[in-house]
């Protein structure tokens, strides 16, 4: 059944390249003088690329948080460190900064983790329950900033906004893809490197302290390293959300292992997903493609709710 | 040596305690502040990193975040100190049987014993116990009374118990809380002395023939 699933994830990683709203002749895929080799090489296969990488980011990135918070619900874009990115490219946008559009993303997610840090440490003994509704109350304090961008912003700047915060997948040559590639590759090695921590994480923050975890420095060194990658990820793609939330937990449900053994997988799978719904909202033969996030909340919600109703016991 | 030099905070007032080689007995009512006193004293309140090898501290309640944590994988990370390897001291407790099953749907008699098999593994100097007994049936508090008698199994031990003929039977140096404040400090002889159990429990406790009865 894993093999299996492997392999179909293969098929779908190598194939997802070859098909698009413009038909290609495989041969000339070699011929690079030819319009479908440009198609093949600098649309489609950054954009597969592209579409891996952001999705293991996301997907990781969800399963940290989760287990820093211990809270099934957490992940970067609950929290607003999302909302966070998107609200500063929206600023970029109308300051008509737009080269500087990943640095915003960036700071903005950055600006989100600090003031977390700094609610955080102020919750003393209170469950991270509270921490969790700071970061809700946050992501909606940002949406209604999101509003005044729009207002004081003209029509071509709105859309800009508008065409952003739907996520898209859309680049051309490999600037953002080659920076992604080293991004997600470096925060999956550092995650593997913390996978003991991990694992005492998942018990709680009372035992892991007590078997010698230096709980703050491991909570600031993983919590920052995921907010900067989904930082930039969310500058390049703009937000693509519910990747975070449902991957980690439908890997658990189907490997029934804990979390710390999962990291690979996650990842993996993670980038499998997006990678599959971006096939999905390439192909559909619509004018335009369909923005990426509405087919990973159109796909995953649904397969989500039935594993969840399967359980026996809750996550 | 474990220490507190005139602590307070929420709950504790003032409060100057040092153990050092020695098994303690923490009593108490509901809400005194016996475990704050006991995560007080571990170091477990600064929030800074501890230092292993001097103490341990065992909650009453496993808790567990990841649904698929095996016991044996909960027990693995205890391994520090402690001689013995895992399957002997599941042996110990009998509770080989519980290795596979996922940590956090024991019932709560099995995770304390998973706990305290966790606290022999991990083998620090001190071991702070909180209520260790308190969800176990009669033939099991007997053979963690046995376990905590025996000084080869766990070095010092410092145990928060609402068991009063337990804390006798062990025979350790006894600690009472009184809102807050440590309200007695001897040894169990003069503590479990007739006059003085009447002092604290309100005439409802005997010494009987060596035994602490306690009268509804």
């Amino acid at each position: 059944m894993r093999y299996l699933a492997i392999l179909i994830s293969f098929i779908i990683l190598i194939s997802a390249p070859f098909f698009g709203q413009v038909d290609m002749q495989l041969t000339n895929i070699f011929d690079f003088s030819s319009s479908d080799a440009i198609v093949f090489w600098d649309i489609r296969f950054p954009r597969v690329v592209l579409a891996f990488f952001v999705g293991g980011i996301l997907a990781l990135g969800g399963l940290v948080f989760q287990t820093i918070f211990r809270n099934p619900m957490s992940t970067p874009f609950t929290l607003g460190v999302a909302s966070g990115a998107t609200l500063f490219t929206a600023i970029a946008i109308v300051l008509g900064l737009m080269q500087f559009i990943s640095i915003f993303a960036f700071i903005g997610a950055i600006v989100t983790v600090a003031t977390l840090f700094v609610i955080a440490s102020r919750l003393k003994g209170t469950s991270t329950a509270s921490l969790l509704l700071v970061g809700i109350a946050l992501s909606f304090f940002y949406s209604a900033c999101l509003m005044v961008m729009f207002f004081i912003s003209d029509l071509h700047d709105s859309y800009e906004i508008v065409r952003f915060t739907m996520g898209s997948l859309d680049v051309v040559g490999f600037d953002s893809v080659a920076i992604i590639t080293v991004v997600a590759i470096g925060l999956l090695v550092l995650i593997l490197s913390y996978k003991y921590e991990l694992k005492l994480l998942l018990t709680s923050h009372e035992f892991a302290i007590l078997k010698g975890l230096d709980l703050k420095k491991t909570n600031y060194i993983l919590l920052l390293s995921v907010s900067i990658a989904v930082g930039v990820a969310v500058s390049i793609t703009g937000p693509i959300g519910f990747i975070g939330l449902i991957v980690p937990h439908i890997l658990k449900l189907i490997y029934k292992k804990s979390a710390e053994k999962l990291i690979v997988p996650i990842f993996f799978y993670g980038g499998v997903f997006l990678v599959f719904c971006d096939l999905i909202a390439r192909n559909l033969g619509t004018v335009s493609d369909i923005p990426i996030g509405v087919v990973t909340s159109f796909l995953g919600a649904p397969f989500f709710i039935y594993l969840i109703m399967r359980q026996k016991r809750g996550i | 040596m474990l220490k507190l030099d005139n602590y307070s905070n929420y709950i504790l007032d003032d409060i100057s305690l040092s153990v050092k080689g020695q098994n303690l007995i923490i009593l108490g009512s509901n809400g005194c502040g016996k475990t704050t006193l006991a995560k007080a004293i571990s170091g477990l309140l600064d929030n800074s990193k501890l230092d292993t090898k001097l103490v341990n501290y065992i909650p009453t309640k496993l808790d567990i975040f990841d649904s698929f944590l095996s016991v044996k994988e909960f027990l693995d990370l205890s391994c520090l100190y402690g001689k013995r390897t895992i399957d002997e001291v599941c042996e110990i407790l009998d509770i080989s049987d519980l290795k596979e099953k996922n940590a956090k749907t024991l019932s709560s008699g099995e995770s304390q014993l998973v706990l305290l098999a966790s606290a022999i593994l991990h083998s620090a100097k001190y071991t702070i116990l909180d209520e260790p007994t308190s969800n176990l049936d009669p033939q099991k508090v007997k053979r963690v009374f046995r376990l905590l008698k025996d000084d080869t199994i766990l070095n010092y031990k410092v145990i928060i118990t609402h068991n009063l003929d337990l804390a006798y039977k062990l025979g350790f140096d006894v600690t009472y809380i009184k809102d807050g404040k440590i309200d007695f400090s001897g040894t169990g002889q003069e503590f479990f002395a007739q006059d003085n159990l009447d002092k604290y429990f309100d005439k409802s406790v005997k010494n009987i023939d060596g035994n602490i009865v306690v009268s509804i």
